[in-house]
């Protein structure tokens, strides 16, 4: 069981994380993730089954990113000529449903951290488009906060409503 | 109806086109008619159903259809809609089936197409009902090109050869070059964009001149890590590309013709191992097999199969990407994609041949959004009453001669920087709009306007 006081450090940490997105603060987002941390977004499908729709390993993903590509891809945002996020969208998140779970790995009090996820976003004057999925992160403790170890954002839509180009 | 005569919309020997074929919605009925049904559309990877049973779905313009392999082996395409109340009968992208029982009446399906039972076949329809009339609606013609399975509803069509044309001797290039034959990455990225499908295929017809600043702001990325052979890699190298517009529409963009590709493709494959070096030098023996200026060109590498299927393909060591502009009426394109490899690629090519698809030309790929980002706001200009009386400007080298001294080279070829693959697209387009009155055409030598 999950002490209300380590619930709660997860919590404010995931807040202040979607916070640093809404507000663009890329670089500072960056540096909560350890550095061979693996940040994934599997493509989802309409199958038989609901297992099956979470497509794995062997499928083309969304995103399968590394810290260097993370960093690559802030570096492109701060061009002038990433027209795409030039002048920025208007981002809002919303996390909900909050589970912490502390993992057998003794040694580094890694934690299971799941959440639903919804984020509006708002780009130049009529695009409106809203995301909805969950995310999956290994957190490890690191002084008085956390290292995200590895993040997956499994959206709901098998066809999302626009192209990406914002982090979830 | 006068005023959506394609030679007043479509003015070539100008090089303008009006922003309404844009944006009309009775243009992009006449569309959906004239072009996507009568075009060969692509339709899926044999790659991808391999097994019998096997199946996929897509659509052809608005149209869904269900491609299945049957248990003898044979693909089929359909409808994928039940002939009784038009209820979609398969409702999943992709899996293994031998029938389909609509979800409405259960009216049931086998694989190769035919209706097998019906509810209250005897008590209902008195056993009168001919099964043999109502199996599942048939795509008219079928037809495949190195696993590349296309369809098209017109039963009087040319065959596919023919409507590939010269773009087959490309289209052999990267098909030859896949030693154990091309393999669909499974799965596929699918997303919206607010635009216009015509303004996402003419991006790869042959836009070379959008690159520098709608891209740049990847250039100086050190994403080198990832994959030595990608495309940014290739920009640094000074080397003279080539557009080429071919047969029907199609045309693709970034050749080189001189044969300098192989030598960049070797000094990458060095930096993934002597397996890779060993493969680099396989593939092009069979270029060189098929004949040494198809080994020159080596890649395609990106380009647009009429009306809206585009291809890129740079490198032996990066997957080929594969992109559907599936329109969903005038103002908005659901967007389609896979990535491919050899299945004969080394395992060092395989293992991130996803992962660089999805960091390329991709959904969340440091390219496609700022092209889908272009693609909106360009359909969006069109929308109002001044902007639907101006033109847009397709001026660029026109009337600048064709590049000679390749005569083994098929294809109508220009300069790089170039809108000839642009206005040979809307050429075609035009034609097929208007049944065959077309596009204003070219003349000897044209005159550029004024203003647009």
């Amino acid at each position: 069981m999950t002490s209300p006081d380590l619930q709660h450090r997860v919590e404010q940490f995931l807040y202040r994380e979607v916070r640093m997105l809404a507000e663009g603060h890329y670089e500072e987002w960056l540096d909560l993730f350890t550095e061979d941390t693996r940040y994934l977004m599997p493509i989802r499908e309409t199958t038989a089954t609901r297992e099956e729709s979470e497509r794995g390993e062997e499928f083309l993903p969304h995103v399968d990113d590394d810290k260097d590509f993370m960093r690559a891809r802030v570096q492109r945002l701060r061009h002038r000529l990433a027209h795409s996020e030039q002048p920025p969208s208007r981002l809002r998140y919303f996390i909900t449903n909050i589970e912490v779970e502390e993992t057998e790995d003794g040694e580094k009090n890694d934690l299971d951290v799941r959440c639903n996820l919804l984020v509006y976003q708002s780009r130049l004057e009529r695009t409106e488009k809203i995301f909805v999925g969950r995310r999956e992160d290994l957190l490890r403790p690191e002084k008085n906060s956390f290292l995200i170890v590895s993040r997956t954002v499994v959206l709901d839509q098998s066809l999302l409503p626009r192209s990406i180009t914002i982090f979830f | 109806m006068p005023d959506t005569r394609m030679d007043e919309l479509i003015r070539l020997d100008e090089g303008l086109i009006s922003r309404r074929i844009f944006f009309d919605p009775e243009i992009y009925r006449a569309e959906l008619e004239n072009v996507f049904s009568r075009c060969w559309l692509y339709l899926a990877h044999e790659s991808e159903i391999p097994n019998p049973g096997d199946y996929t779905t897509n659509y052809m313009g608005e149209d869904p259809v269900l491609i299945w392999r049957g248990m003898d082996g044979e693909i089929r395409a359909f409808l994928n809609s039940c002939r009784h109340r038009g209820m979609r009968v398969c409702r999943t992208d992709a899996g293994n089936a031998h029938q389909f029982a609509c979800p409405f009446h259960g009216w049931t399906y086998g694989n190769n197409g035919e209706l097998k039972t019906v509810p209250n076949f005897d008590d209902g329809y008195f056993g009168d009902l001919c099964k043999e009339n109502w199996g599942l609606y048939p795509v008219s013609r079928l037809s495949s090109y190195g696993g590349f399975i296309f369809g098209n509803w017109d039963a009087s069509a040319e065959s596919l050869d023919d409507y590939l044309g010269n773009l087959r001797w490309y289209l052999d290039i990267m098909i030859e070059r896949s030693i154990g034959g091309i393999e669909v990455i499974p799965g596929q990225q699918r997303y919206s964009v607010d635009g216009n499908w015509k303004i996402a295929s003419e991006n790869f017809v042959g836009d070379s001149y959008h690159l520098t600043h709608s891209h740049g702001s990847c250039y100086g990325l050190p994403v080198r890590m990832l994959n030595p052979a990608n495309s940014i890699t290739f920009g640094r190298n000074k080397m003279t590309y080539y557009d080429i517009a071919l047969d029907n529409g199609h045309g693709f963009t970034q050749f080189i013709l001189t044969g300098e590709r192989i030598e960049v493709e070797r000094a990458l494959a060095k930096e993934m191992g002597s397996e890779v070096v060993e493969y680099v030098e396989e593939c092009y023996a069979r270029l060189v097999n098929l004949s040494q200026s198809q080994a020159d060109v080596y890649a395609l590498p990106f380009g647009n199969v009429f009306p809206n299927f585009s291809i890129n393909d740079f490198s032996a060591l990066r997957p080929i990407g594969l992109y559907l502009w599936t329109p969903r009426g005038p103002g908005q394109i659901e967007v389609w994609q896979w990535g491919a490899t050899d299945r004969d690629a080394p395992q060092a090519v395989k293992d991130i041949a996803r992962i660089d698809f999805a960091r390329g030309q991709a959904t969340a790929g440091i390219f496609g959004p700022d092209d889908t980002e272009n693609f909106e706001q360009v359909t969006q200009s069109t929308a109002g009453a001044v902007g639907q009386r101006l033109d847009f400007n397709y001026q660029l080298n026109m009337g600048g001669d064709a590049v000679e001294g390749f005569s083994d080279v098929p294809g109508h070829i220009s300069n790089y920087i170039s809108e000839e693959n642009q206005r040979r697209f809307y050429q075609r387009y035009a034609n097929l709009m208007d049944g065959g009155q077309g596009a204003r055409h070219a003349h000897e030598k044209p005159r550029l306007a004024a203003n647009g």
